[in-house]
């Protein structure tokens, strides 16, 4: 656990880098600090293994005050991620990774095969561990990086902007890897970064700071699309947080129709009589093995003959994008839902089979339960606190 | 060439004083730079007085120096040894500070958020990342230290500038032309030599080729302006 007591950072100019914050930071959990810069963000973290002192206030590591500590044995203990990696450029990938357990005299032959072991872990090839970080990509660097950081086991990590200077794809595939990883070894994360969709996806907390150092809210990244503390949080976060906190709702939230779903074994009039008492326009018609073919409208069935099968009838429409009832979000069933040419969405289990069909209607449904589950369960406190600092009227960016 | 041969174990005599009296004062430079430069990138405001101070002794020309000198010295070797360490300190000193200067910052900072302290980071991390810059000008002051040697000749001490002071007073080409041969011969093999040593030293620059030519020329180039300005 890392606490900050009323911690305040002022610079000799006077400049307040950070204000007067107080924030706890479970243990096992990633704390994400967003904010645009001068927001006191990068400051706080480094505040945690002494990198800068703070004017003010106390910073608790397991309740022990870190300015009692002597910096360098308390940062050996702390692992720190940076932006570019801040690789050792003469030194090897094992040998880069093996700094910390040389530095508390591990010896060599133990250190490197720690090393070996971590490479395995964070996904670089064995055969890398003789090259130097400039023969590396810079996915590759950063997950060396990650590496070196956790190379002495310590149960708190620091990130600082980690993932900032790679393009977008191997970002989120490092991003993926942090939270494996996390799922694995339950380390206390002090993850900092601008970007609130990075913060959203790898954060079980977030905290948003704006400029001059506040901390103005401390929410999980759901409870923070759903209810921003004000103006200025809700300007960061974006436009469409609204559809965006739908990817933490799961779909199997939702009340599927089965009603409309037909065999293609079935004739045309006993599909009409099922339309007619599920009150539809238009069936889903599927295969034996219950994988969608698409979409017949009654309208059509009805100038057919009777008896006609349905798999001799011509489809209206194709299925369009299916999704995932087990494991996609409600934002995924939504998605699919909008690009359907019948305004429903079919959900698929993991063989691909039909589940069901969703509507707009029955996603409205699906939320606001899910939005009267979220307000009990704040009510119940489970919630962590969110500080009231008042909005700013028109907010500063500077 | 029959001269040079029933002469060979003057000139070689000759060559070993000349490697002398210009290398050590080249180590004695590093020895003294390496204090000064990690002092001058401590303490920033350290370093403009201290390279004002090592680029006007650079400044002063070498047979001056020698007579000043011959005054406390003597006709002795340090009488051309100490200006070639000053001149040598005028190169390295700014190498050394530009080599612990091109450490990057995040390497820097990495070093001390993974709990170095000052003196372990300064061994293991900063001197390594400096030593390819520490070397190329090591390479310019040990050549140009070779090449000037020879003006202790016209105080009697000047390794193979004997050679010019002798042929031109008896009239002899071959003489001249055979010492400025041998010159340049070891200041060739002395590049070599720490060309070698980098490459033992900094073995994760050998994969660069395209950094190591931009070095290499980068010295070449600082060599000839040097040797221009010393004329």
């Amino acid at each position: 656990m890392i606490t900050f007591e009323s911690v305040t950072k002022r610079y000799p100019g006077g400049t307040v880098a950070v204000d007067e914050l107080s924030l706890e930071i479970p243990d096992g959990q990633i704390m994400v600090l967003v904010g645009p810069s001068g927001g006191g963000k990068t400051t706080s973290l480094r505040m945690i293994n002494r990198l800068v002192d703070p004017t003010s206030g106390r910073i608790l590591l397991d309740g022990k005050d870190v300015q009692g500590s002597n910096p360098a044995i308390l940062r050996r203990g702390i692992g720190y991620v940076i932006q570019q990696g801040g690789l050792f450029p003469h030194r090897t990938v094992v040998d880069n990774i093996a700094t910390v357990p040389l530095l508390i005299g591990w010896g060599k032959a133990k250190a490197r095969q720690r090393a070996r072991d971590l490479m395995d872990l964070v996904g670089l090839d064995a055969e890398m561990a003789r090259r130097y970080p400039h023969q590396l990509s810079g996915g590759q660097q950063q997950r060396v990086g990650v590496a070196r950081a956790l190379a002495a086991d310590p149960p708190v990590l620091l990130m600082d902007e980690p993932f900032s200077a790679v393009d977008p794809i191997v970002r989120a595939s490092l991003q993926d890897e942090l939270l494996r990883l996390q799922a694995e070894l339950h380390k206390t994360v002090v993850f900092v970064t601008h970007d609130i969709e990075e913060a959203i996806k790898v954060g079980d907390q977030v905290a948003i700071f704006r400029p001059g150092g506040h901390l103005v809210q401390v929410d999980s990244p759901q409870r923070l699309l759903a209810a921003p503390a004000d103006s200025y949080v809700e300007d960061f976060i974006g436009f469409d947080r609204g559809i965006r906190r739908l990817s933490f709702l799961a779909a199997d939230t939702l009340d599927l129709d089965t009603g409309v779903i037909v065999s293609q074994d079935s004739t045309a009039a006993d599909a009409l009589a099922q339309a007619r008492k599920a009150g539809t326009s238009s069936l889903l018609v599927v295969d034996s093995e219950r994988l969608p073919h698409g979409w017949v409208a009654t309208a059509g069935l009805e100038s057919t003959p009777g008896d006609t099968k349905l798999a001799d009838v011509p489809l209206t429409a194709g299925h369009g994008h299916t999704f995932r009832v087990d494991t996609d979000s409600l934002r995924a069933a939504l998605d699919a839902t909008v690009l359907s040419p019948t305004g429903e969405a079919v959900g698929v289990d993991s063989a691909g089979r039909v589940a069901g069909v969703t509507s707009y209607d029955r996603l409205r449904a699906a939320i606001q339960g899910a939005d009267e589950a979220g307000r009990s369960a704040s009510a119940a406190g489970s919630r962590p606190t969110t500080e009231g600092s008042p909005a700013p009227e028109g907010v500063p960016t500077s | 060439m029959s001269w040079a041969f029933s002469n060979a174990s003057m000139l070689a005599h000759l060559l070993g004083q000349n490697a002398y009296l210009a290398l050590v004062p080249v180590l004695a430079g590093l020895v003294v730079s390496l204090p000064l430069g990690i002092l001058s990138v401590r303490w920033g405001w350290l370093y403009p007085p201290v390279l004002s101070i090592t680029s006007v002794l650079y400044a002063v020309p070498g047979l001056a120096l020698f007579v000043v000198l011959i005054d406390y010295t003597g006709l002795t070797d340090l009488t051309v040894m100490i200006p070639l360490g000053i001149y040598s300190l005028a190169v390295l000193f700014p190498s050394v500070v530009e080599g612990l200067r091109s450490v990057p910052d995040p390497v820097r900072q990495a070093a001390v958020a993974m709990g170095f302290g000052t003196w372990r980071r300064l061994v293991t991390v900063e001197l390594p990342i400096a030593t390819p810059v520490v070397i190329a000008g090591l390479r310019v002051a040990a050549v140009s230290s070779i090449s000037l040697v020879s003006v202790g000749a016209l105080i009697g001490i000047g390794g193979l500038g004997y050679l010019f002071t002798d042929g031109e007073q008896r009239n002899f080409t071959t003489e001249i032309v055979v010492g400025i041969v041998l010159i340049i011969v070891l200041a060739l093999i002395t590049d070599t030599v720490l060309v070698l040593a980098r490459r033992v030293l900094t073995p994760w620059q050998r994969t660069d080729r395209h950094a190591r030519r931009l070095a290499s020329r980068r010295a070449a180039l600082a060599v000839t302006a040097r040797e221009a300005s010393q004329t």
